[in-house]
C-alpha cells in the first residue's frame, strides 16, 4: 500500500523532472555525451592496452569487458536514481534548502531522491548493457533463463551496494556539509573492481570483498557466468547488498537527527 | 487544549571557529576549534488552537530556530515540544500533514517548474482530494491574485509573486497550523497588505493557528492579538499586544503649542526637550514614564510659558519595541 | 614603465598567492583527493604489473620505463585539470562577467596568474604521493639537474598551453547552462588524450595522431616523457618550439573567441 502510494508519487516526480529536462535540451545532450565520453576515455584505455598482450593475467580481452560491464551496469542505476547524494551536501544542506524535505509528509530520502532523476545514467546505463551483451556473445556464454535471472539479481545487487555505500557517506554532510569528499573516497574504490581482483595483492582482494564490497557488482557475478572457479562468493551479492542497505539506513537516520540546518 | 505546547525548550549549536590566515587552516586541518552556542535558551509557552501568534525579537535572537524545532526540522538539544499532542521530529511525517511552513528566506518549490505543476506535485504529496484541490486553488487564485502566475517557473518570479506562489504552496492542504518565518521580507506595500489578509481570512475562515515571526511590526499590528518576544534565546514577554504598548512604553513625547517663542525653561527631572524646529511655535518634551507624569509635566510647563495647545502621542509600537530590544524592558520587569 | 609592470605583476601575484589558502581551507577535500589518488596509482601499478606478467618490452618501453611513466603522469595529472569553465560559468550566470571586465587588470592575464599560482600548488601538494610511489611502487626519480630543468620549462609552457585552451573551451558556457556536463566532457578528453592513462606509444597511430593534434598532450605527456626518461633531455629545443607554436596559436584564437562571446552578455545586457 505504502509502497503503491511511493511509487505513484514518484511517477509524478519522474513526470515533472522530464518536463524540464525537455526544457533544456541541450543540456540534456551534453550530459549525455559526456558520460559516453568518459566511459570511451576508460575502454579505449583498456583496448590500447589489450592489443599489445594476449591476456592479462589469464583474463581475455572480453573477458575483461564483460567484468567491466557488469561495474558500469550496477553503477548506472544509482547514478540515475540516487544522483542527488552527491549534490546533497553543497545544494540541500549548506544552503538549508534540505529544510522543505523536512515539512512535507513523505520520507525524506524518498524526497531527496525523487527530486531529480538524473539523465546522465542512462548513457552509463547503455554502455553497460552494450559491453555485457557483446562481450557475453564473444567469450560464448550461453544464455539459459536461469543465467538471466542471475544477472538481474547481480546487477540489481550490485546496484544496492553503490547505493548503500553512497548512502552512508553522504551521511557525513550532516556534520562537515559537504559529502563528496567521503563518497569519493569510498566510492573510487570501485575502479579496483573494473579488472579482476585476481591481478591485486591479498589485502586488495579481501579490501574488496568483504570490507567495501565492489566485487560483488562485477568480479564473482562475472566469474559465475564464465564458469570459473569462484566458491560460493558469486552467490553473496544479494545477501551483502541487504545487509549493506539496512546498515546503511540505520546510518542514514542516524545522520538526520544531526540535521542543523543553517541559521536565518 | 493547546496545539502548541513548549516546555523548556533549548538548542545549542557546535560550529568549527575559523581561525585566519595559513597558520589557522593549516591547525584546522588537524584540530578544528568547536565553539558551542544556545540559540534557544529554555523556552515555555502555549498556543490555544485559532490563535495567531507574532513571535519577534532581534536577528539571532532563536526565532527561525524555535520554528526549526516546532516543525520537526530541527531535534531540540532539551525540553519538550507538543504539536497537536505529537513530538513534531520524532513523528515528523504525521506532524507535516497538520501543517504548513513559509520561510520567506528560501523557496520551498520547484525551482524550474511552473508554478502550476510544483502545486500539482505538492497535491499528490498531501494527498489531497482533487475536488477539493481544484476549489481551493479557484479561491487562493482570487484572493492572491495568481491567475497569470501559474504557469510561470518560481526562478522567474519577483519577490512578491514569489511569497504569494509559497503561501498558496504551504496553506493548500489546509493545515491546522501555519508557520510564517518573515512572510513579508522585502515586499512592497500593497503586496504586504494583501498577504496579510489573506493570512487573517484563512485564520477567521478555518481557524487555521497562525505562528509568525517578522521584522515589520506593522504584521503584527494588523494580524496578532497575542506577541511573545524572544532575546538572546530567553522569553522576555509573552502577552496581549496592547499590553506591550501601555507597560512598557516608557518613553512618551507631550508636544506643547506655545503663543510666544519658548525661552529657555527649567524642567522637572526625567524630561528632555526632543529635537524641534525653532521657527514653529512648539515645544516638543520627551519625558521618562517612570520618573514622572504627564500631568506633573504638563503644569511645570504652563507655569513657565504661555501654552495655547499640548497633546500627548501614544507610544507607537515600534518605539516600543525598539526599545524592549534596547533592553528596557529588562529593568522594567517586576521580579 | 617598469614600474608600471611592476605594479601589475605584484597584482597578479597577489591573486595567484591566494590559491593555496583556499585549497587548505577545504581540508577534507584535501584529504580526500590524497586518498582518492593513492587508490589510482594502486590500480595502475597493479593493472601493469599484470600487462607485463608475461615478461619484454611492450612497444619498446620496460616495466619499469612504463610504470614510472605512468606514476609520475597520474601524479601530476593535475596540471590538465582545470575548473576555468566551472568558473567563467558561474561568472556568466551570476552575470559578474561585467565586473571582472572592469578591473584594472586584463582579465585573461589575471586568470592565467590563477591558473598557474593552481599548478604551483598542485605540484607541490603531490610531493606526499611522489614519495608514497617511490617508497611503495618502485617509481624513480632522476638525479640529473638539468632534466629536472628542462622539465619545469616544459610543464610552464605546457600549462600556458593548457590554459589558453581551457579559455577558448570556456568561452561556451556564453551560449549553455549545462556547465557541468561540459566540464565532465573536457576532463574525460583530457585526461586520455594527454597520455594520463596510457604512454602515447601503446596508442595505434591513427590515436597518437589525434593525441598531439591536441594540446593536452603539451602539459602532461611531453613534460612527463622528459621525467620519466621516454624522452632525452637532447630533445628539449624541438619540444619547446612545438609548445611555444601552440601558445601562439591558442593565444590569438583564444583571445578572438573570448572577444566573440563576450559581445552575447553586452547584447542581453548581462
Ligand atoms: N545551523 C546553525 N548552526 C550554527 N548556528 C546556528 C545555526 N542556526 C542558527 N544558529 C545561531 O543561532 C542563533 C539564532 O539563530 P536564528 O536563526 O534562530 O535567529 P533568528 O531569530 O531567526 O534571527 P533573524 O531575525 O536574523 O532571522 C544565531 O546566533 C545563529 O548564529
Ligand atoms: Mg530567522
Amino acid at each position: 500500500m505504502r509502497i503503491l502510494r511511493y511509487c505513484r508519487l514518484y511517477r509524478e516526480f519522474l513526470l515533472q523532472r522530464f518536463k524540464i529536462l525537455m526544457e533544456y535540451r541541450i543540456n540534456f545532450l551534453i550530459g549525455a555525451a559526456s558520460t559516453l565520453v568518459l566511459q570511451a576515455a576508460s575502454l579505449l584505455t583498456v583496448w590500447v592496452v589489450m592489443r599489445q598482450v594476449p591476456n592479462l593475467k589469464g583474463w581475455t580481452f572480453d573477458e575483461i569487458l564483460l567484468i567491466y560491464g557488469l561495474v558500469t551496469l550496477a553503477r548506472s542505476i544509482p547514478h540515475m536514481f540516487a544522483d542527488n547524494l552527491w549534490t546533497m551536501g553543497g545544494q540541500y544542506i549548506r544552503t538549508g534548502g534540505f529544510d522543505r524535505f523536512l515539512v512535507r509528509p513523505i520520507n525524506p530520502l524518498f524526497h531527496l531522491l525523487a527530486d531529480r532523476f538524473c539523465h546522465d545514467g542512462l548513457g552509463n546505463f547503455l554502455v553497460g548493457a552494450v559491453l555485457v551483451a557483446k562481450s557475453s556473445a564473444a567469450v560464448g556464454i550461453h544464455w539459459t533463463p536461469f543465467l538471466a535471472v542471475y544477472l538481474i539479481a547481480a546487477v540489481i545487487s550490485g546496484a544496492a551496494i553503490f547505493f548503500a555505500l553512497q548512502l552512508m557517506t553522504s551521511v557525513s554532510a550532516f556534520w562537515i556539509m559537504e559529502s563528496v569528499p567521503v563518497t569519493q573516497m569510498v566510492f573510487n574504490l570501485h575502479e579496483f573492481a573494473r579488472y579482476p581482483l585476481t591481478i591485486y595483492p591479498k589485502v586488495v582482494s579481501t579490501l574488496l570483498t568483504w570490507v567495501i564490497p565492489f566485487g560483488f557488482a562485477s568480479f564473482y557475478p562475472a566469474c559465475f557466468l564464465l564458469g570459473r572457479p569462484a566458491g560460493i562468493l558469486p552467490w553473496l551479492g544479494p545477501i551483502t547488498a541487504a545487509i549493506l542497505l539496512a546498515v546503511s539506513y540505520r546510518v542514514w537516520l542516524f545522520g538526520l537527527r544531526h540535521y542543523a540546518s543553517t541559521g536565518s | 487544549m493547546p496545539v502548541i505546547e513548549v516546555v523548556n525548550l533549548s538548542k545549542k549549536f557546535r560550529t568549527n571557529r575559523k581561525e585566519p590566515g595559513i597558520a589557522g587552516a593549516v591547525k584546522a586541518l588537524f584540530r578544528p576549534v568547536v565553539q558551542e552556542t544556545a540559540a534557544v535558551d529554555g523556552v515555555r509557552f502555549t498556543v490555544e488552537p485559532g490563535e495567531v501568534v507574532g513571535y519577534i525579537g532581534v536577528n539571532g535572537a532563536g526565532k527561525s530556530t524555535t520554528i526549526k524545532m516546532l516543525t520537526g526540522i530541527l531535534e531540540p538539544t532539551a525540553g519538550m515540544v507538543r504539536v497537536l499532542g505529537r513530538d513534531p521530529h520524532r513523528q515528523r511525517v504525521d506532524n507535516a500533514r497538520e501543517i504548513g511552513v513559509v520561510f520567506g528566506q528560501r523557496s520551498q518549490l520547484w525551482w524550474d517548474l511552473a508554478f502550476i505543476e510544483s502545486l500539482n506535485l505538492i497535491s499528490k504529496i498531501y494527498e489531497i482530494d482533487p475536488g477539493r484541490y481544484r476549489e481551493l486553488l479557484d479561491q487562493f487564485c482570487g484572493m492572491l491574485d495568481l491567475g497569470d502566475l501559474l504557469r510561470v517557473p518560481i526562478r522567474s518570479m519577483s519577490l512578491g509573486q514569489k511569497m504569494r506562489a509559497e503561501l498558496t504552496a504551504a496553506l493548500i492542504h489546509e493545515p491546522r497550523i501555519v508557520y510564517l518565518d518573515e512572510p513579508t521580507i522585502g515586499l512592497d506595500l500593497i503586496v504586504k497588505e494583501r498577504i496579510r489578509e489573506f493570512i487573517r481570512e484563512q485564520n477567521k475562515r478555518n481557524g487555521t493557528t497562525v505562528f509568525l515571526t517578522t521584522h515589520d511590526l506593522g504584521d503584527i499590528e494588523k494580524l496578532c492579538r497575542r506577541v511573545i518576544i524572544i532575546d538572546a534565546g530567553r522569553i522576555i514577554y509573552d502577552g496581549p499586544l496592547t499590553t506591550i504598548q501601555e507597560r512598557f512604553g516608557r518613553y512618551r513625547t507631550i508636544t506643547f503649542e506655545t503663543a510666544g517663542f519658548a525661552a529657555t525653561i527649567s524642567l522637572p527631572p526625567g524630561v528632555e526637550t526632543a529635537p524641534q524646529n525653532p521657527e514653529d511655535r512648539k515645544l516638543i518634551l520627551k519625558f521618562d514614564r517612570t520618573k514622572t507624569t504627564a500631568s506633573k509635566v504638563a503644569s511645570a510647563v504652563m507655569d513657565q510659558i504661555d501654552v495655547v495647545d499640548f497633546s500627548l502621542a501614544e507610544p507607537d509600537l515600534s518605539s516600543v519595541v525598539r526599545q524592549i530590544y534596547n533592553g528596557a524592558l529588562k529593568e522594567n520587569v517586576p521580579p | 614603465m617598469i614600474r608600471r609592470i611592476w605594479t601589475k605583476m605584484r597584482a597578479l601575484a597577489a591573486f595567484a598567492g591566494m590559491i593555496p589558502k583556499l585549497f587548505l581551507a577545504y581540508r577534507l577535500w584535501v584529504w580526500m583527493d590524497f586518498f582518492v589518488r593513492i587508490f589510482s596509482l594502486t590500480v595502475f601499478y597493479y593493472f601493469w604489473n599484470a600487462v607485463y606478467a608475461g615478461g619484454g618490452d611492450i612497444r619498446g618501453l620496460s616495466l619499469a620505463q612504463t610504470l614510472n611513466y605512468i606514476l609520475l603522469a597520474q601524479i601530476l595529472s593535475p596540471l590538465v585539470q582545470s575548473r576555468l569553465p566551472m568558473v567563467m560559468g558561474r561568472l556568466v550566470r551570476e552575470g559578474d562577467v561585467g565586473i571582472e571586465l572592469l578591473r584594472p587588470v586584463d582579465f585573461q592575464s589575471r586568470w592565467y596568474a590563477e591558473c598557474m599560482g593552481v599548478s604551483a600548488t598542485m605540484i607541490v601538494i603531490q610531493i606526499p604521493l611522489v614519495i608514497i610511489a617511490c617508497v611503495c611502487f618502485e617509481m624513480h626519480l632522476p638525479s640529473d639537474p638539468r632534466v629536472w630543468a628542462v622539465f619545469a620549462v616544459t610543464v610552464w609552457l605546457g600549462q600556458a598551453v593548457v590554459f589558453l585552451f581551457d579559455w577558448m573551451f570556456s568561452c561556451l558556457v556564453f551560449y549553455t547552462t549545462e556547465v557541468w556536463g561540459l566540464w565532465v566532457l573536457r576532463e574525460g578528453v583530457a585526461a586520455f588524450f594527454s597520455g594520463a592513462l596510457v604512454p602515447l606509444q601503446f596508442m595505434p597511430e591513427w590515436l597518437e595522431r589525434i593525441c598531439r593534434a591536441m594540446p593536452f598532450a603539451q602539459a602532461l605527456y611531453v613534460p612527463v616523457s622528459i621525467l620519466s626518461g621516454i624522452a632525452p633531455v637532447s630533445d628539449a629545443p624541438r619540444l619547446w618550439l612545438i609548445q611555444i607554436a601552440w601558445i601562439v596559436g591558442l593565444g590569438i584564437l583564444s583571445r578572438t573567441f573570448f572577444g566573440v562571446a563576450i559581445r552575447k552578455v553586452t547584447v542581453q545586457g548581462g
